[in-house]
């Protein structure tokens, strides 16, 4: 058998409160393979490197573009989407484990609804009067559509809270993608409405305040956002806003 | 119907993880800003007249005295001190200590340079902390009292650093807590929006940095008068007429004293 | 009366669209979906969505786009739903404006448009390379505005199952599986809207997304419901092969100058750039001097195809052509096209701005699906179907950067249109049908559940894929297709012997995906059965033993119905609509 074979570590916990096991797989390798290949692979051979048969590996998976958000996991350490983890340029065995900040659902796959939660709290949205013709939006010059246009590059993998030294049960802090929700909706024209509640919002528990700046969010992000300068913006904002609040009570 | 659905049948809750966003509750956020405020004001303004007073160890003894006995000359110098170094000293300490547990340091799968200077800040802060305590109390609270003495500042200094762990606890704690101080005006520049672009952070670093090495150096200089060659063996006090002068004396004689000794 | 009760399942651009517009109206909607919404296969797209402004001094009119997607689609559509569309694109980029999409910019602050295949206008509005993205999260945000005033209860993880049907056949509510606790629920609504998308996983690895399966309409097929135009898969000419999924790379790509070209001469070892200009054969240019690299995709998809298999000039002698940027300065690719430069780069490993892309055709698009009236209603009373996931807009072939248009404004129809029904909806009789479902579904699943067989549910899947890739895309022979509904045939039978490596009733993932491989296998059938059925060549579906279009027998509808008896579908066909615009030969080579 000269066929290549890649070795890859999975660890795997049946639910929410069972134990969690590595287990290990090899898996004939293919010029261009991801984990999320390797995995498909396993699913169509579910079979480990000691000969016994096991489960289909759950795990959250869509687009495979890294444009989903869906597919964030640790991998060899790190956090990062599962689908531009190539096996060529990762060491083996490759290690593969669920985000650790999250509530794990079963092997790979996590609870991330608590982003969602925070989007809600920050009323990250522009309050439009209603969806029917109203005649054309506001004028955006292309400066201000090139500095909005990062920040609504955000696909909600969680990477930035997972990577977060901050982002834990004892500080509840809300992490780097909603601030940096929360700076692009306050640039936006009309989005903007919205400004004092949003900074109102973030002076809460668990809200800018909490950062650390160790700016492990920044280096993590898959889709590069300004994520720093975002928290810098943001919690001035917060901060002016608080100290106006303030004065004016 | 017995088959329709529940109305909180929404998702099957996985335990708990971290919390969501408590908008607009709590107090955390004024606490927090105090701490970041306070380490430059007056913690760090307070820290740089320390390390300029302490330089003047460097004229020797009696200059040394001379700058004890300006700063306790100040109007209303106990109040000032309480005020603006006690009390924001020991919050900015314990709510430091508070912040700095609730961390959880990942710098070994993370070895990032920010994530370094993050877990750094944080022992710094620890050294700092259990340093400075020992340090009040055995300079402040212990032995020869110097607001009363100046002139027993220099070899109170000396003694307490002529034991090697001593010294040694003096220079690790020094270069910790310029680091932490330095570090601190660029997290506070970068925390609260005055260096938001990377460019800038960068650039405001170089500066931080530049000041933290200088003040450290500032600071060993100092240490370096005390166990240096050049003042070995200073007398107790350097100012022994003043203790007959002060420690009985009503107010109005302090007055005398000052004028003496400006003239 | 209380607000009307409507589910809509499917998060994406159409479903979200609906959700608002309910909500908007005063209804109360259970917005059901597999993954998150904000994680929905609309994300992928990425070049643009159409619509009419003439902000270019072109000319412009809503007519001239509606006449373009008619004759893109080989006049297959629909034309009154279609010219609707149309009227309404400009009216929804400027809602999509103001709800905050960063669209790119002109230098006076106005809505900057692109030129897209199958039009000679710059039409296409864009936000860098991830419209799509853009689209959805802004309705993504407007929907959990009203989640959070309570007008919408979201169930994400929950997967649609079936309709519940009362005793006359009207849908009372559906069923639905928790995909954690893999629980069976019956939901009961006054109206039901599917907008579940595509379903590119029947072939196997295609550009779309992991849950685009097409179980939902697949379902409801069995369930009763006509699916149109099955055969109509339009292939993207430019995709970028890869072990796990074919990713797209944008034709905003060829919109901004990219030049699709191999070597003259077979097998040329050379690197590309190494290449000069006159051994180089840029085919599309030279064959169709007119739109050159910008013709619609299925043109484009068979012109690669033929380069390669019938000229041999694969580079490499590999099914691989070459679109080429290079020639594009670094600094325009980068404000324009940054976002699907850096997908190439990184999955696979070259600079595109560098090195040119090798590319090759891959499954893109559904332009079948659920047959639904200009309602958006499918012929099972309360069920309403938008976006990809019915047959409505795009004919025999959908133009670039329509499909964004006509998710939201299926939605747009449709959300309306089910409050409207819900309004005038009878009371159900007894329990509407709701224990009989719930009783059917999880026979259904005790059934998976305790089958002992042998067969992998994912080996099964991949055959289909292989099959349905090589016989039922770019060139379609009958004899090849017969093949083709034979294998299927045979991996029905396997399927009843499957064996589930994993039983647990938690989570389990491989389980969800059993359930939905059936109803692959059944529209599966209903994609191969068509194509041979229709016995021309229009838009996608290209036959070369017919390969001119027969308005006089095919200029129709194709619709499938589910015969349960003998588990096979049905067809017949229905005249198309074409009161606005004649007819007239789809040719791309010459003046049209």
């Amino acid at each position: 058998m000269a066929e290549k074979l890649i070795q890859i570590e999975i660890k795997r916990q049946s639910g929410p409160d069972a134990p969690s096991t590595w287990e290990r797989f090899e898996i004939p390798w293919k010029p261009g393979m991801n984990v999320i290949s390797a995995m498909m692979e396993i699913a169509a051979n579910p079979v480990n490197s000691s000969g016994q048969e096991t489960t289909p590996i759950a795990y959250d998976s869509n687009c495979l573009e890294e444009i989903c958000g869906s597919c964030a996991m640790v991998i060899n350490g790190k956090a990062r989407m599962a689908c531009t983890a190539l096996v060529d340029k990762l060491e083996q065995p490759i290690r593969v484990q669920p985000l650790t900040k999250f509530p794990v659902v079963r092997d790979l796959a996590v609870d991330r609804s608590v982003l969602f939660e925070n989007l809600k709290a920050v009323k990250a949205w522009v309050p439009v009067d209603g969806t029917y013709d109203l005649g054309s939006g506001p004028r955006i010059f292309p400066q201000q559509q090139e500095a909005a246009y990062p920040l609504s590059n955000c696909i909600s993998c969680c990477c930035c809270m997972e990577v977060c030294p901050q982002f834990n049960d004892a500080t509840g802090f809300v992490g780097a993608a909603t601030i940096a929700q929360v700076k692009l909706f306050n640039s936006h024209p009309s989005g903007k409405v919205l400004k004092e509640e949003r900074l109102r919002a973030l002076a809460g528990d668990g809200g800018v305040q909490e950062c650390g700046f160790a700016q492990n969010c920044v280096q993590a992000c898959p889709k590069q956002l300004p994520l720093t300068e975002a928290i810098s913006d943001v919690t001035r904002d917060v901060t002016l806003q608080a100290a106006k609040d303030f004065l004016r009570a | 119907m017995a088959t329709a659905a529940r109305p909180d049948a929404h998702s099957s809750p996985v335990g708990r993880g971290v919390e969501p966003l408590r908008a607009g509750k709590g107090h955390s956020f004024l606490l927090r800003k105090l701490h970041s405020l306070s380490g430059i004001v007056p913690i760090g303004a307070f820290l740089i007249e320390h390390l300029l007073s302490n330089f003047e160890a460097l004229k020797g003894p009696l200059a040394y005295a001379e700058q004890v006995k300006f700063l306790n000359s100040l109007p209303l110098v106990r109040f000032l001190e309480v005020g603006l170094i006690f009390i924001p000293l020991a919050y900015h300490a314990l709510y430091g200590v508070y912040i700095a547990l609730r961390g959880k340091a990942n710098v070994i799968y993370y070895p990032w340079s920010g994530n370094w200077m993050y877990m750094m800040q944080r022992w710094t802060g620890y050294i700092a902390f259990v340093y400075i305590i020992q340090h009040v109390i055995r300079q402040r609270f212990m032995g020869v009292s110097l607001p009363e003495h100046p002139g027993a500042a220099f070899h109170k200094v000396q003694m307490e650093l002529s034991n090697p762990w001593m010294l040694a606890v003096y220079v690790i704690a020094m270069i910790a807590v310029c680091w932490h101080f330095s570090y601190g005006i660029w997290l506070f520049a970068a925390k609260w929006g005055i260096t938001p672009g990377a460019t800038a952070r960068r650039r405001f670093g170089y500066l931080c940095a530049a000041l933290g090495v200088i003040l450290a150096v500032m600071g060993l200089a100092s240490i370096y008068a005390f166990v240096g060659p050049n003042y070995k063996n200073a007398p107790d006090d350097v100012m022994p007429a003043q203790t007959r002068l002060v420690q009985p004396m009503p107010p109005q004689a302090n007055l005398t004293v000052e004028i003496e000794t400006h003239a | 009366m209380a607000a009307p009760k409507i589910i809509v399942v499917g998060g994406g651009l159409a479903g979200l669209a609906a959700v608002i517009k309910i909500a908007e109206a005063g209804g109360n909607v259970d917005l059901f979906s597999i993954v998150p919404v904000k994680r929905s296969h609309s994300v992928c797209a990425q070049g643009g969505i159409n619509a009419a402004k003439n902000l270019k001094g072109e000319g412009d009119t809503t007519w001239k786009h509606f006449d373009d997607t008619i004759y893109g689609g080989d006049f297959l559509a629909n034309q009154t739903p279609v010219k609707a569309m149309c009227e309404a694109a400009p009216g929804i980029i400027d809602l999509l404006d103001r709800m905050g999409v960063p669209f790119n910019r002109t230098p006076e602050g106005l809505l900057d448009f692109r030129r897209f295949g199958g039009t000679l206008y710059h039409r296409t509005a864009f936000a860098g390379a991830t419209t799509g993205q853009q689209l959805l999260y802004a309705l993504d945000e407007q929907v959990r505005r009203y989640e959070s005033e309570g007008r919408v209860r979201k169930f994400e993880g929950w997967e649609f199952l079936s309709a519940v049907l009362d005793s006359e056949g009207v849908a009372r509510g559906i069923c639905a599986m928790n995909l954690r606790s893999m629980e069976l629920v019956t939901f009961p609504a006054d109206a039901i809207i599917v907008a579940t998308g595509g379903n590119g996983a029947i072939f196997g690895k295609s550009t779309n997304s992991v849950v685009c399966t097409g179980s939902a309409q697949a379902a409801l097929y069995q369930q009763g419901a006509y699916y149109a135009n099955g055969e109509f898969i339009q292939v993207h000419p430019t995709s970028i092969p890869g072990e796990d999924k074919l990713r797209l790379m944008s034709e905003s790509a060829r919109g901004e100058g990219g030049r699709v070209w191999v070597p003259r001469t077979a097998g040329d070892k050379r690197e590309a750039k190494s290449i000069p200009e006159n051994e180089r054969w840029y085919f599309l240019e030279e064959w169709y001097p007119k739109y050159g690299n910008l013709v619609p995709r299925d043109v484009a998809t068979r012109a690669i195809h033929k380069v390669v298999y019938e000229h041999g000039l694969g580079i490499d002698g590999q099914p691989m052509v070459y679109l080429d940027l290079t020639h594009i300065d670094r600094a325009t690719l980068d404000r324009k096209l940054e976002g699907i430069l850096e997908i190439y780069e990184k999955f696979v490993g070259d600079d595109p701005r560098e090195v040119p892309m090798k590319i090759f055709p891959g499954m893109h698009y559904t332009m079948g699906g659920l047959w639904v009236d200009f309602n958006q209603m499918t012929n099972i009373p309360g069920i309403f179907a938008a976006g990809e996931a019915e047959y409505q807009y795009h004919g025999a072939n959908r133009l670039g950067a329509n499909s964004l248009v006509s998710c939201i404004f299926g939605g747009f129809i449709s959300g309306p249109n089910a409050v409207a029904y819900a309004k005038s909806l009878k009371p159900a009789q007894g329990d509407g049908g709701h224990a009989q479902e719930l009783t059917r579904q999880r026979a259904l699943n005790q059934q998976l559940l305790s089958s002992s067989g042998t067969e992998n549910p994912f080996r099964i899947w991949r055959e289909l894929g292989e099959t349905m890739t090589k016989n039922v895309t770019v060139i379609r022979y009958n004899k090849n297709i017969l093949e083709t509904e034979a294998k299927i045939v045979e991996l029905m039978d396997r399927y009843r012997n499957i064996n589930l490596s994993d039983r647990s009733q938690w989570a389990n993932t491989s389980f969800a995906f059993t359930r939905q491989l059936w109803n692959m296998l059944q529209i599966g059938r209903v994609i191969a059965q068509g194509a041979r059925l229709r016995d021309e060549s229009r838009g996608a579906h290209y036959k070369p033993d017919f390969p001119d279009r027969n308005d006089e027998k095919f200029l129709k509808t194709t619709k499938a119905s589910y015969d349960a008896a003998a588990n096979e579908p049905r067809f017949e066909y229905e005249d198309v609509d074409i009161q606005h615009i004649a007819p007239r030969p789809r040719r791309y080579d010459a003046a049209s």
